[in-house]
């Protein structure tokens, strides 16, 4: 065999990527030896968009188009560091609605991750059904916010909009149904020789390689690095609700799936617990001030930790907005998994990380 | 969420963070840049630990347009994207770090540095 | 594995997961977000709701002949440009008179052609309201 090195690039539109994302493989035979990356194709420039076109109280609906499937994510956690900023109280109702509908979209985003995984297994007919399996929960998101993909349902002070009995009885019916489908999807991704076998060991990432690359939600917690924003803050509701770590070992595809897997069953009982026993109140209270000095916040997206860090001089327009988003931070730690892989499983690797690119270049 | 703040010198802060940063307890969120005035910035280094409640690190210091910013990718192997992103959005030197992550050569330079109007 | 082999062979024959729109209407629910109706008489002219739109759908532009209202001193104009708006309901709830003067409607917007003020026009009613 020669020892010849070949560079061959994956994107910035390959027919395995839904996001414009490049990586360029040197590659000795079929083995991947050295990766390098490229994510700035998107670069839309929202954090000076944030800080020079709109004031502090819009930004909320501003940063929800950073990214389509964490929309909600992203709107919380501006809101919630802005928040803190100002002067006033959430009520709890609305912080219960707030996480009802972060958890849904968790649900959705991990079954949209789950289904190019089988797509990229060669197995297009699970990718249909998961992604059919998927359309109820759009559909109660649609019911409870007006919208399916942006919500625009938080706001400084609270949600734009009350849940009502039909809804909450409509949630609990689908959710009910979604948990014997999920547990059906566990059953074969753990049995399916095309699941399982296949995906055990390849793209994997040791808990030494998690902690030392800074990886973040799913890939860190199936390498067995115990780690969840959602019990590292108590803004949230999280404890009252029946909210479990899920971990894993391995760190390879297969881990990533039976983790994405069992959150999503833990977000179901966490929706039902919600919907179960919503709290009587205000679902928006007045806040009073201008933002005034630096807050920072960090909350679990469906792809990991998100953070946002906001400073004000008690101004209209804010001076600074960060957005740490999770696949930019977790990109070292990929490029680290692709070493010594086969090329040939690099998009299946690739899929199983859930990268959002629209989230990286923001 | 809760900040503690530590200011630090260009000179120290490797060295600083070197102390500080243990892989198995601390994670490096992101590396962050925020205007004071048209020539002057203040950079900082954001961590919280793994399973701590509401709890972050943030090291900062001030640093001119044309100081140089050491690297701590030798210490954490994650914060080269955050330190190229540096680099782009507010024209600060920063030790190995190359530009072009997002912008173009064409397109509004360090678009996020005090000295930028468009 | 051969169950999920019976399954993939079952849903050939189901129906399909899609809406076969626009020989059906998709389904509108009870919080289906719609075009912002505005009524010219009810309106007080107090502006918040230019102020509260995020994107700047709702623009008050000066004009020679405006609707006789006695509330209208400055001579103002309500326009909207419903290709703009994302139907946030913000103005709705900064309204004084929502539910009279501004309501959210279950319709839907046309598709936005020339003739629509969808860009270049709406660019001049900004201009016209940045020069008063």
């Amino acid at each position: 065999m020669s020892k010849k090195i070949v560079q061959i690039p994956l994107g910035s539109q390959h027919i395995s990527l839904l996001e414009p994302v490049k990586f360029k493989f040197s590659c000795e035979n079929e083995k991947i030896i050295d990766v390098d990356s490229d994510v700035g194709f998107v670069h839309r420039g929202i954090e000076r968009a944030c800080t020079t076109k709109f004031k502090y109280d819009k930004i909320a609906y501003v940063v929800a188009r950073v990214c389509g499937l964490c929309a909600i994510t992203h709107s919380l956690t501006y809101t919630m560091s802005a928040e803190s900023l100002l002067e006033g109280e959430v009520s709890m109702k609305a912080k219960y609605l707030r996480v009802l509908m972060v958890e849904l979209d968790r649900i959705h985003s991990h079954m949209l991750c789950l289904s190019h995984v089988s797509e990229n297994a060669g197995y297009e007919a699970l990718f249909m059904q998961i992604m059919g399996d998927r359309e109820p929960i759009m559909n109660l998101q649609e019911k409870i916010s007006g919208n399916r993909v942006q919500f625009d349902y938080i706001d400084i002070g609270g949600v734009n909009r009350d849940i009502s009995l039909s809804v909450e009885d409509d949630i609990k019916v689908s959710l009910k149904e979604l948990r014997g489908k999920i547990e059906d999807l566990i059953n074969e991704f753990e049995n399916n020789y095309t699941l399982s076998l296949r995906f055990k060991g390849i793209g994997a990432l040791s808990l030494k390689e998690a902690q030392e690359f800074n990886a973040l939600g799913p890939i860190a917690r199936a390498a067995g690095l115990v780690t969840d924003v959602r019990s590292e803050s108590n803004d949230l509701p999280y404890s009252e609700i029946g909210f479990k770590i899920v971990t894993s070992s391995g760190g390879d595809i297969y881990a990533r799936n039976m983790v994405r897997l069992h959150e999503i069953l833990n977000s179901i009982t966490m929706c039902e617990n919600i919907v179960s026993g919503i709290p009587e109140g205000e679902i928006k209270t007045k806040f009073k001030g201008k933002p005034n000095g630096e807050a920072l916040f960090r909350l679990e997206a469906p792809r990991g930790e998100l953070m946002y860090y906001v400073k004000g001089s008690s101004k209209p327009m804010l001076d600074r907005l960060r957005i740490k988003t999770p696949t930019f931070a977790s990109i070292p730690a990929f490029v680290e998994i692709f070493k010594g892989q086969e090329y040939a499983n690099a998009p299946a690797i690739l899929a199983s990380f859930d990268p959002c690119m629209s989230c990286t270049a923001k | 969420m809760k900040i503690n703040k530590i200011e630090v010198t260009l000179q120290n802060v490797v060295e600083k963070i070197t102390k500080f940063y243990d892989p198995t307890t601390t994670h490096f969120l992101t590396l962050n840049g925020v205007a004071i005035d048209e020539t002057k910035t203040e950079i900082q280094w954001i961590f919280a630990d793994y399973m701590k409640l509401n709890d972050n690190t943030v090291f900062y210091v001030v640093v001119d347009q044309e100081d140089v910013v050491p690297s701590i990718v030798e210490v954490i192997p994650s914060a080269i994207m955050s330190q190229r992103e540096v680099v782009d959005m507010f024209g600060i030197e920063v030790q190995n770090s190359a530009k072009g992550l997002y912008l173009d050569e064409d397109s509004l330079q360090k678009p996020l540095s005090g000295g930028c109007t468009l | 594995m051969s169950s999920q082999f019976i399954k993939a062979f079952t849903n050939l024959f189901k129906k399909p997961q899609t809406t076969t729109y626009p020989q059906d209407a998709i389904e509108r629910t009870e919080n289906y977000r719609g075009l912002i109706e505005y009524t010219e008489n009810e309106c007080i002219y107090c502006l918040k709701c230019e102020k509260a739109c995020p994107p700047g759908a709702i623009l008050f532009v000066p004009c020679e002949d405006p609707v006789p209202n006695d509330k209208n001193k400055k001579s103002l104009k309500y326009e909207y440009n419903p290709w703009l708006c994302i139907y946030c309901t913000e103005c709705i709830r900064a309204c004084p008179k929502a539910e009279l003067a501004l309501t959210q409607s279950d319709k839907k917007p046309q598709i936005g052609v020339k003739g629509d003020r969808v860009n270049s026009e709406w660019t001049i009613l900004e201009q016209l309201k940045k020069g008063v």
